[in-house]
């Protein structure tokens, strides 16, 4: 029985940062990489299915990624993951989240677990997508924004909670395998010791190629994905005034701010 | 990130007399404990300054003539060659940075009780100090305030001698400059004496004096208590304040502009319990509008938008500050980099002063563990020696000690965990923030929080582990660090144990319902009855804090205290003000007395001085005095337990139990810090988490190593061409 886990190492912003000079992405020196923070709770969701399963469970990690993804993946391996996996070629390089999950697909079936889990979304570029429609390559029943999940590994379904606008859960039940995307608070996620941290360093991760999953180059990259970033920018900063002065003084200045905004009408 | 342009007006130059000050971020004179005669010390906490970014800083109080000698508290001295020689040190270090140094000359008058020099102090009339109220002065006559003018005139060109780029003519603080000027103390009817003019006659004189000696050489400053706080029995600001400072105007090169005085200065370095930021504004402005010369304020200033307010909109030209600049003495360099969040804020706590109203010991600071540590252990507040292993530590509590360990051991490039069961980093100092005025005390964890997560991002293979199941000894020793540090704090007693008797109370037990310590009323989960009975055996801030938390809640509270309550707020200034407090929620303190046993709804107290005076042998097992018959009921509906707190030592002691573990577990060494090794001030706990972490390499880095000691040295004359000989008159 065995459970994969997407994770991703994703971007954040240091204090100060620039755009690439070809304008569609951010120089990347000026990036903080760290793991995806609803992949955490993913990886939680799987090991804790592990634990209390009463015969082995399997949990693989799987990035996509150069390799500074290992980081994230050495995580996974720290706090109790089986298996690593890292998929790359430079022609994923510009892939968009359908293109990645065209790769994720290809590593599913050939790892075929009971279930696949995704954050809901990943922390630097927010489409919400990756997981979703990895099943759709997969042709597997999916679930999206899973709070709560009641598995018994080997099972055929899943009872799975989601929650709805105004505290309302939905209860719903779902086929295996299958691929849920997995939402923060799901769980506590845990920590790994510094033991865990560095056995984990002496682990090895499976590096595989898209040769290896037999995905072609064009299917990945820029010419496998659906959408392109057109550009990346800082929008015009809004303009604020603090205004000044006693009652009467705010007043008059307020007044006169909205009437040059409404402009010659008033 | 570069710094706000906004904020561009701070680093505007100004002159002040003959010199420039680069920037307007002013150390203003404190106490640190070194004087004159700690001259390493002196030069190093004070040069950390001027490489931090400040244009101008200050010795300490500078006393000028034997005739004014604060012992038993620690003031600078420029009384000869000796001294000059010493505060060279502080001149030479800061000028090296390109920053001013400024001295503070003083003359104490009744306040300086003269207990090394056994000299007299002298003051404008006779008067009993209400700060040291067994020291009288006697009244000046003419020839008197000749010859202490000239004492001033003659520290001046010393201080000149020494470097000194600003010399002061002090009279702030009750000092003699205003001793003269406010009636409180001047009771003369002659021309030194009665109209304002007479009044401010002898400091105009005094600053007449000092500017001819050195005013070409030097800026003349001067410090002054624009308003004494008593209303018309002392100096008010828009009375005399102004009217003195629009006198000395021209003979001024920049003003030094504080309020109140010696006996409650704690209105001046306000404690953040009572005082925010820039809570002497009000006055500050009152003087900047009568004046030409550059003004400066004080009123904890940490903040670069207040500061800034301050200049633009013309309250004062410089900020002035002593608490922030020991809080973080790279205060303007933060600012100038715009590293704002970098700030170690300071969070009023008024420790550092505590040490100077001791008696001198050296000045430390709760949020900047190196304040004091400059010299003697070469302790640097920004800059950390690179780790020298690979090992990686295991801290058990993110309390002040477990955090600032963790913080210092990451800045070296050690790889750490930190692990509290806690949801924050803080340990108690997120309880204690609850209490009435302590909010700002959150600065302490805030600093540490936001360090630790920078720290974190940088090394992905340390981690702050919160919400944790409690640590086990099983699970420390098998957590992979080779080093394991201990910081698991402190409780306070649920027994009664306390300082008095070293024993519990009978019937003591906040298990009961009618019971609490204070960490279960900080909770908030035990039901509080209205008649509270607080029963006090420490001598800081719980018991009033409390008490004051649940008078404001509409309880009836009674302190019963076998110690002098808040004794350690006197140190710290916040006793006066503490007071008015209890007193304005008739908070009902029963003093000298204590408990003998408890039971459900009432203590036994008894008066501590109830047994007999006369002492004699009555044989074993007769007390050798007469038995104390002073008991009596004191009925309750809950009972304070503040009477002492024990260090949560358990997983230490496993830890040490099962040392034969520790190899086969790769574990090198365990340390235990903060409260957890002995309940202690907040200062001394992170103090405790700062050595470790400097010092974990060494063999035995629990223990300190030694540090440098300054003293004076045998066969080594103070004076130039002094002698060692013990030699007697003949
Ligand atoms: C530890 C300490 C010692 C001080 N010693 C002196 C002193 O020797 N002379 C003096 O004029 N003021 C002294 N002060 C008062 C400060 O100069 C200042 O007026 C006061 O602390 C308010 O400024 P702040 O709010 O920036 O701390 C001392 C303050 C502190 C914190």
């Amino acid at each position: 029985m065995k459970l994969l886990v997407a994770v991703k190492q994703v971007a954040a912003l240091d204090e100060d940062f620039e755009i690439r000079a070809d304008g569609r992405d951010v120089e990347a020196d000026f990036l903080i990489r760290d793991v995806n923070e609803w992949d955490d709770y993913s990886l939680e969701e799987a090991l804790k299915i592990k634990e209390a399963a009463a015969s082995p469970v399997e949990v693989v990690a799987v990035s996509v990624g150069p390799e500074d993804a290992d980081e994230a993946l050495r995580k996974c391996l720290a706090k109790g993951a089986d298996r690593a996996i890292r998929v790359w070629d430079e022609a994923i390089e510009g892939s968009d989240s359908i293109a990645i999950a065209r790769v994720l697909a290809a590593v599913a079936r050939k790892e075929s677990p009971q279930m696949l889990f995704a954050g809901v979304q990943s922390s630097d570029h927010a489409f919400a997508s990756t997981g979703v429609a990895t099943a759709a390559f997969l042709d597997w029943p999916h679930a999206a924004v899973v709070a709560n999940l009641t598995y018994t590994p080997g099972g055929d379904t899943a009872v799975f909670r989601r929650e709805l606008e105004g505290g309302v859960l939905h209860e719903m039940q779902i086929e295996c395998p299958a691929v849920l995307t997995i939402q923060l608070g799901i769980n506590t996620p845990r920590y790994a010791s510094l033991r865990s941290i560095k056995q984990a360093a002496a682990k090895p991760i499976e590096v595989l190629s898209l040769q290896d999953l037999g995905i072609a180059a064009p299917d990945v990259g820029e010419s496998g994905s659906l959408s392109r970033v057109r550009r990346m920018y800082i929008p015009d900063k809004g303009r604020a005034e603090m205004i000044e002065g006693d009652v009467e003084e705010q007043a008059a200045r307020l007044a006169q701010i909205i009437k040059d905004a409404i402009g010659g009408a008033a | 990130m570069a710094r706000d342009p906004k904020h561009d007006i701070l680093f505007q130059p100004l002159k002040i007399g003959p010199k420039v000050l680069r920037n307007r971020f002013y150390q203003v004179p404190h106490c640190i404990g070194a004087g004159s005669d700690r001259p390493g010390f002196q030069a190093a906490h004070r040069s950390l300054k001027a490489e931090g970014g400040w244009a101008g800083i200050n010795t300490e109080y500078c006393s000028i003539h034997p005739e004014s000698d604060d012992t038993h508290r620690l003031s600078a001295r420029i009384w000869d060659a000796g001294d000059v020689r010493n505060l060279r040190a502080m001149t030479d270090h800061i000028h090296k940075y390109g920053a001013l140094a400024g001295v503070e000359l003083w003359y104490g008058s009744s306040h300086a009780p003269n207990m090394e020099s056994r000299a007299t102090p002298r003051g404008p009339s006779q008067y009993a100090s209400e700060f040291e109220t067994l020291t009288y002065c006697k009244e000046m006559d003419l020839d008197d305030i000749a010859m202490v003018q000239q004492y001033y005139v003659d520290a001046a060109l010393r201080s000149r001698d020494a470097g000194f780029d600003i010399v002061y003519v002090y009279g702030a603080h009750s000092y003699l400059p205003l001793q003269f000027l406010s009636p409180y103390y001047n009771k003369r009817r002659d021309g030194y004496g009665g109209s304002l003019e007479n009044r401010a006659r002898f400091w105009v004189e005094t600053l007449e004096k000092v500017r001819k000696a050195v005013g070409h050489d030097c800026a003349i400053a001067t410090r002054f208590a624009v308003d004494t706080l008593y209303g018309q029995s002392g100096v008010e600001a828009e009375r005399d304040g102004v009217k003195f400072a629009a006198m000395a105007d021209p003979l001024v090169d920049l003003w030094d502009i504080d309020v109140g005085d010696i006996a409650e200065w704690g209105e001046d370095a306000g404690p953040s319990r009572f005082y925010l930021q820039g809570h002497q504004v009000p006055w500050t402005r009152i003087i900047k509008q009568v004046v030409k010369k550059p003004v400066l304020g004080v009123g904890r200033f940490t903040d670069p938008e207040k500061m800034t307010e301050i200049v633009t909109k013309g309250f004062a030209d410089i900020i002035g500050a002593a608490r922030p600049s020991i809080s973080d003495p790279w205060l303007p360099k933060k600012i100038e980099e715009g590293r704002y969040d970098d700030i170690r804020v300071c969070i009023g706590c008024n420790v550092c002063i505590s040490r100077w109203e001791i008696g001198g010991p050296p000045m430390i600071c709760t949020q900047n563990a190196t304040a004091g540590e400059e010299y003697r252990r070469g302790w640097h507040p920004e800059k950390f020696p690179k780790k020298t292993s690979d090992d990686s530590i295991l801290v058990v509590g993110a309390g002040p000690a477990g955090s600032e360990s963790a913080r210092v051991l990451m800045e070296r490039g050690y790889t750490v965990h930190l692990y509290d069961t806690a949801q924050k980093i803080g340990g108690h100092v997120n309880s204690i923030v609850t209490l009435p005025g302590l909010g700002e005390w959150g600065y302490h964890r805030d600093y540490r929080e936001l360090q630790i997560n920078k720290l974190v991002k940088k090394n992905r293979q340390s981690q702050v582990a919160l919400g944790q199941k409690p640590m086990t000894a099983a699970a420390a020793l098998a957590y992979g660090a080779e080093k394991i540090v201990i910081a698991t704090g402190s409780a306070w007693n649920t027994d009664g144990t306390n300082c008095l008797t070293h024993d519990p109370i009978p019937g003591a037990d906040a298990s009961k319902a009618d019971q609490l310590t204070p960490e279960q009323v900080l909770e908030g989960k035990k039901p509080i009855g209205k008649r509270v009975v607080i029963l006090n055996a420490d001598t800081y801030f719980m018991a009033p804090s409390l008490a004051e938390k649940l008078a404001v809640a509409g309880h009836d509270v009674t302190i019963v205290t076998g110690v002098h309550l808040a004794n350690y707020m006197h140190f710290t200034l916040e006793y006066p003000n503490m007071m008015r407090r209890l007193h304005e929620l008739h908070i009902k303190e029963i003093q000298n007395a204590f408990c003998s046993r408890i039971e459900a709804g009432r203590l036994e107290v008894y008066d501590i001085w109830g047994e007999g005076s006369k002492r004699s042998y009555r044989g074993p097992g007769v007390l050798p005095r007469d038995p104390n018959k002073t008991q009596r009921w004191l009925d309750f509906d809950s009972l304070l337990l503040v009477t002492g707190r024990h260090s949560n030592d358990a997983l230490h002691r496993e830890l040490k139990d099962s040392k034969a573990k520790w190899a086969e577990n790769g574990v090198k060494d365990v340390y235990l810090i903060g409260d957890a090794e002995a309940p202690r001030l907040i200062a001394d706990a992170t103090f405790s988490g700062h050595r470790l972490a400097r010092e974990i390499e060494e063999a035995n880095a629990q223990f300190p190593k030694p540090y440098r000691r300054e003293v004076a040295v045998w066969g080594v004359s103070h004076m130039p061409e002094g002698s060692t000989q013990v030699e007697y008159q003949t």
